[in-house]
C-alpha cells in the first residue's frame, strides 16, 4: 500500500453514497479502498493504525450525520476515535498521517467525492514537497 | 485443510466494460483457497443463480465470494442461494466492482477490481456461520397514557386481536384531552366507552409504571396501583404520555394551561376558551377576542388548528370580533387550508406581525400591540379575552419515563424524533414505541398516522407470537469477560445484560432480539471479549492486508 | 480497583530503544477495564510501538500477550513461551504485576509501560477518579462512606476548612467537589449528624507498616 485511502464507510450513509457517486458518474479518485461497516462506531482504533502499518497514507472514518446515527452514538464515537487515532500517530512521529471522520447522509455522494479528492490532492502535495 | 473458496463474478449484462474479466479471472484464481472461479453475464437472475447453486454443490464450496454490484442491492438474494445450496447465508462475501469500481472511475480498472475481490476473499476466509433461531413472544402490549392517543391505539391493537393494557396515572382516562373535543369533532367520552367495553382492553387508572426490565417480545413491567405492585410481562411498550402547554406570556410565575390568568380570566389557554364555549351558564359572553400563536414556536401546526377551529366555534356561537395575531399561519395539515379560508370569509382577522405583541391588562381589558406587517402600521387591539400563545413542553410523565426505560428524549425533551435513521415512532430499543404528542410538533395528521404505523409495526412484531433472529451473531466470550460493564453501559439499544454464569461468575450476555447489530460493543470492550460475526477485528483487518498487496 | 495512566511515548520507546524482540503484555483485570493495559491496549502500542521504530530504521518485533491477572504467579506462567522468545518485556500491568512478570522470568528486564496511580471508581463514561487511600485505618464509618483523606484537599479530618465555595466546591480546585459538603449531606441523609460533633484525633498514618502484609486464616 502506498498512495491508498483506506475509506471505512458505514452501511447506513457513506456506503450508499459511494455507490451513488458511481451511479452518478462522479469523478473519484482510484486510489480509495472502502471497508463497509454496520456503523462507524464498529470501527477502532487498531482497524485504523493497522492501515497505517500496511502503508496506508490516509483513513477516512464516514459515518451518519449529527444526531442522525441509526446507532445513536456511533457516528460521535467514531470521531472521538478517529481523533484519538491522529494523536497517537503523532505521539510515535507520524506527522503526515492523517485521519478524517466525514459525517454525511446517504444523498450526499458530491460531499464523498470532494472529501476523497481533497485527501489525495494533500497526498500528492506532501509528496512532491519531499 | 484450507477453506475451499468459491468466486463468481458477474458483469451485469456484458454491462461492465472497463474490466479485463478474463485478466481478473486468471489472477483471482491464483488466490490462495481459491477453488474456483466463475464468470456470468447474470447472477442475480435465475439461470445465473442456478448456475451458481449447482457449482457451490458439485465443488464443496465453503465460502462464497461474489464480485458484481452493491451488496445494498442484492446481497439477500445471494444468501439465499448459498442457503439453498445447503450453505449457510453468513459464509457470503461480496466485492462492490460496479458502482464502487468500474462505474467510479474512467479507464480500465482491473486492477481495482483484482484487489476489492481480494479483500472479500480475506474476509470471507474468516467467515462463521450464523444460525437462525426462532424465539417466542408475549403478544400483550402496554400503551402507557390515557389521551387521544393512547386511547385509539388501544382499540386499534385490540381490532388486530392484540391484548393492551392501558396505563393511566390519573383517576380517569381522557383528561387533558380537553381541547380537543372541538377539533377532532370525534367524540373522547365515546372512544372511553368503546375502551371500556373492550374485552381485550385492560384499563389500569391511578397507576404508575415504577420499573421495566427485560426486551422486545419480553418486557417485564412493575406497576403500582392504589399502593400496591403488580407485575406483568408485556411484548411490546407504547408510549402516548401526550404533552402540556404553558401560556407563552413574560410573566412570573409562569401561567399553564389550567390556571386562571391575571387581569380576573382575561387572558387564557386554548383550552379554557373551548370549555367556556361549552359552559352552558357562561356569566358574559366576549366581545372582542384576540388570539396570539407562532411567535415563541415555530412548531405551530396544533396551535394554527386549534385557533381556526376556535375563532369559528366563537364567531357561530357568541358572533365576537375575532383578530389574530401570528407571523404565519401553518396551513399544511389536512383541511386546515379550507379551516383558515372559511375563517376569513366569516371575518376573522388576520394581523401578521415579525415580533410578538406587547400585552397590556387592566381594568377587565386587555390591549394587544403589535406592528402589522403589510400596513406598516402599530396596531392597538383592546380585547376582552386573549387567547395567548402556548409553548408545547413534554408532560412529567415522558420525563419520568424516559428515565426508567433509558430512552432518549430529544433538545427540547420530547421522545427522540430527530434522528432521520429511526423509524418516526420508534425508540432506538426495540420494542418501545412512542406516539402522538409526546413526540412534539403535534400535527393532527399526524398523531393520526403515529397510531396506524404503531399498530402495524406491534402486529407485525408480536401476532404470530413468534420472532425469528439470528442466534449470537454478536457474542460475548464469557470466558474473556471481566464484567467491566462498559457494554452494558454504552449499548445504545439497551440489549445487554449482566448474568451469572457459574455460581460465582457474572459477565454480560448480549439478546439476540434486541441487539441491531452496530458493532459499538464489539469496538469498546476493553478486553476484546465481544465476538461480532461478519465484522471480527479479524475479519476487518484483513480486508486491509487485501490492499495493496502484490 | 487499581487505576493506572500510560507512561508518555517518549519514556516507554527509550526503555525499549536497545531491543529488538519485545512482548506486549497486558492484565485482565483492574487495567482492561480503566482501559490502559487490556488486550486493547495492548494491540494499540504493539502497532504504535511498530510504526515508530519502523519510521526511525530500526525495527522492532512485538509479541502480544493478556495474561487474567498479571499478579498471579500461576498465571503469569502460562505465558512462559512467549517471554523465552524475546529480549524484553513491556507490561501494562500495575506495580505489582511488573513485579510479579519480574520475578517469575528473572533474567529479561521487565518494563513498566503504565504509572499506577489511585484506587478508584469510574464516575461516568471514561472518567476514573480516586477513592481510597489505602491508609489501613478506615474510618468511612463515620464520614458517612466519604473519604476526606483522599477526596479532600487538605486531608482534613474534622469538617471543612471553611473555604469551601458556592456550589458546595473546594477552595483548593473548583471543580473538585468538597468532601465535607458530600459528607455532610450523607450523614443528614442518615441522621447521623451528630457525629460530626465529635473531635477526632489525627489519624496514624503508620497504621501499615510498609511494604505491608496480610496474612488470612489458614483455611
Amino acid at each position: 500500500m502506498s498512495k491508498e485511502i483506506v475509506a471505512f464507510c458505514c452501511e447506513h450513509s457513506a456506503y450508499p453514497a459511494a455507490d451513488l457517486a458511481g451511479k452518478l458518474r462522479l469523478d473519484c479518485p482510484e486510489n480509495l479502498r472502502v471497508i463497509r461497516v454496520p456503523c462507524a462506531g464498529r470501527v477502532d482504533v487498531i482497524h485504523i493504525l493497522k492501515a497505517f502499518e500496511r502503508g496506508a497514507t490516509a483513513v477516512l472514518v464516514l459515518g451518519c450525520e449529527d444526531g442522525a446515527c441509526r446507532h445513536i452514538t456511533g457516528n460521535t464515537r467514531a470521531k472521538e476515535r478517529a481523533k484519538y487515532s491522529e494523536m497517537l500517530l503523532k505521539e510515535v512521529g507520524m506527522d503526515n498521517r492523517t485521519v478524517d471522520m466525514l459525517n454525511l447522509a446517504p444523498n450526499e455522494p458530491h460531499k464523498f467525492v470532494r472529501a476523497a479528492n481533497k485527501i489525495t490532492k494533500r497526498i500528492k502535495e506532501s509528496e512532491e514537497a519531499r | 485443510m484450507e477453506t475451499k473458496i468459491g468466486v463468481f463474478l458477474c458483469n451485469c449484462g456484458g454491462g461492465i466494460k472497463n474490466i479485463d474479466f478474463d485478466a481478473a479471472r486468471e489472477k483471482v484464481a491464483k488466490i490462495p483457497g481459491v477453488t474456483c472461479v466463475n464468470l456470468s453475464s447474470n447472477l442475480c437472475l435465475e439461470e445465473g443463480k442456478e448456475k451458481m447453486l449447482s457449482c457451490i454443490k458439485d465443488e464443496n464450496i465453503e465460502r462464497v465470494v461474489v464480485a458484481a454490484c452493491s451488496p445494498e442491492f442484492q446481497e439477500h438474494i445471494f444468501r439465499q442461494v448459498l442457503e439453498n445450496a445447503g450453505l449457510n447465508g453468513h459464509l457470503f462475501s461480496m466485492a462492490n466492482i460496479r458502482e464502487q469500481c468500474s462505474w467510479a472511475h474512467e479507464g480500465d480498472v482491473t486492477v481495482k477490481a483484482v484487489e476489492l475481490i481480494k479483500m472479500a476473499v480475506n474476509r470471507a476466509r474468516l467467515l462463521q456461520p450464523v444460525e437462525k433461531k426462532e424465539l417466542s413472544v408475549n403478544r400483550e402490549v402496554l400503551v402507557v397514557g390515557g389521551g387521544f392517543s393512547a386511547i385509539n391505539a388501544a382499540l386499534q391493537l385490540s381490532q388486530v386481536g392484540l391484548r393492551t393494557t392501558l396505563l393511566e396515572k390519573e383517576a380517569v382516562l381522557g383528561a387533558g384531552t380537553g381541547e380537543l373535543g372541538n377539533l377532532y369533532g370525534s367524540d373522547t367520552s365515546s372512544m372511553i366507552s368503546a375502551v371500556e367495553g373492550d374485552e381485550n382492553i385492560e384499563v389500569l387508572t391511578s397507576a404508575r409504571m415504577t420499573a421495566t426490565e427485560g426486551k422486545i417480545g419480553d418486557f417485564t413491567v412493575r406497576i403500582r396501583k392504589d399502593g400496591e405492585e403488580i407485575s406483568h410481562k408485556y411484548g411490546a411498550i407504547v408510549l402516548a404520555t401526550g404533552y402540556q402547554t404553558e401560556l407563552a406570556l413574560d410573566s412570573e410565575p409562569k401561567l399553564r394551561a389550567e390556571d386562571e390568568a391575571i387581569s380576573g380570566g382575561n387572558i387564557v389557554s386554548q383550552e379554557k376558551l373551548c370549555r367556556m364555549l361549552e359552559n352552558p351558564s357562561l356569566e358574559r359572553e366576549p366581545k372582542t377576542i384576540g388570539f396570539m400563536f407562532d411567535f415563541s414556536d415555530e412548531n405551530s401546526r396544533f396551535p394554527t388548528l386549534a385557533t381556526l377551529n376556535n375563532a369559528l366555534a366563537a364567531k357561530q356561537k357568541w358572533g365576537s370580533e375575532i383578530y389574530v395575531f401570528c407571523k404565519n399561519v401553518k396551513v399544511d395539515g389536512e383541511g386546515v387550508e379550507g379551516l383558515y379560508r372559511e375563517a376569513r370569509d366569516c371575518g376573522v382577522v388576520f394581523l401578521k406581525s415579525e415580533a410578538p405583541p406587547r400585552i397590556t391588562a387592566e381594568d377587565g381589558r386587555v390591549e394587544i400591540e403589535a406592528k402589522d406587517v403589510l400596513l406598516g402600521e402599530d396596531m392597538i387591539l383592546a380585547c376582552d379575552l386573549l387567547v395567548a400563545e402556548e409553548l408545547l413542553l413534554p408532560t412529567e410523565g415522558t420525563e419520568v419515563l424516559s428515565s426508567l426505560l433509558n430512552i432518549r428524549r430529544d433538545s427540547k425533551g420530547f421522545y427522540q424524533d430527530e434522528n432521520v435513521h429511526l423509524y418516526p415512532i420508534a425508540s432506538e430499543r426495540k420494542g418501545i414505541f412512542f406516539i402522538g404528542g409526546c413526540r412534539g410538533d403535534l400535527d393532527l395528521g399526524r398523531v393520526l398516522t403515529d397510531i396506524s404505523s404503531v399498530v402495524i409495526r406491534v402486529h407485525g412484531l408480536l401476532s404470530s407470537g413468534k420472532i425469528v433472529v439470528d442466534s449470537e451473531r454478536v457474542k460475548a466470550n464469557p470466558q474473556k469477560c471481566v464484567a467491566c460493564l462498559t457494554c452494558i453501559r454504552v449499548c445504545p439499544h439497551g440489549a445487554i445484560q449482566l448474568v451469572r454464569v457459574d455460581s460465582d461468575k457474572e459477565v454480560a450476555e448480549i439478546s439476540d432480539l434486541a441487539c441491531d447489530a452496530c458493532g459499538i460493543c464489539a469496538a469498546i470492550c476493553p478486553a476484546k471479549a465481544i465476538n461480532f460475526e461478519g465484522y471480527t477485528d479479524e475479519q476487518i483487518v484483513a480486508q486491509i492486508e487485501a490492499i495493496g498487496a502484490p | 480497583m487499581i487505576i493506572a495512566e500510560r507512561k508518555p511515548m517518549e519514556e516507554i520507546k527509550q526503555l525499549i530503544a536497545p531491543y529488538k524482540k519485545v512482548l506486549v503484555a497486558g492484565c485482565g483485570t483492574c487495567v482492561t477495564v480503566c482501559w490502559v493495559g487490556g488486550e486493547k491496549e495492548v494491540a494499540i502500542l504493539a502497532s504504535q510501538l511498530k510504526l515508530a521504530r519502523s519510521a526511525e530504521g530500526n525495527e522492532i518485533v512485538t509479541l502480544e500477550a493478556t495474561v487474567e491477572r498479571q499478579c498471579e504467579r500461576e498465571m503469569v506462567a502460562e505465558i512462559k513461551d512467549k517471554v523465552a522468545e524475546v529480549e524484553a518485556v513491556l507490561s501494562l500491568a500495575c506495580g505489582s504485576g511488573v513485579q510479579t512478570m519480574a520475578e517469575m522470568f528473572e533474567d529479561k528486564p521487565v518494563f513498566p509501560a503504565v504509572n499506577t496511580t489511585f484506587i478508584g471508581m469510574p464516575e461516568k463514561e471514561g472518567l476514573w477518579v480516586e477513592m481510597c487511600g489505602a491508609c489501613g485505618d478506615c474510618f468511612l464509618d463515620r464520614t458517612g462512606g466519604v473519604c476526606p483523606i483522599v477526596r479532600c484537599a487538605k486531608g482534613l479530618l474534622n469538617g471543612p476548612c471553611g473555604g469551601t465555595r458556592k456550589g458546595g466546591k473546594c477552595e483548593i480546585d473548583p471543580e473538585k467537589d468538597c468532601a465535607w459538603v458530600l459528607i455532610y449531606r450523607r450523614l443528614e441523609k442518615q441522621g447521623r449528624l451528630d457525629l460530626m460533633r465529635k473531635y477526632y484525633a489525627p489519624k496514624n498514618f503508620r497504621a501499615v507498616k510498609r511494604p505491608g502484609k496480610v496474612q488470612a486464616v489458614k483455611a
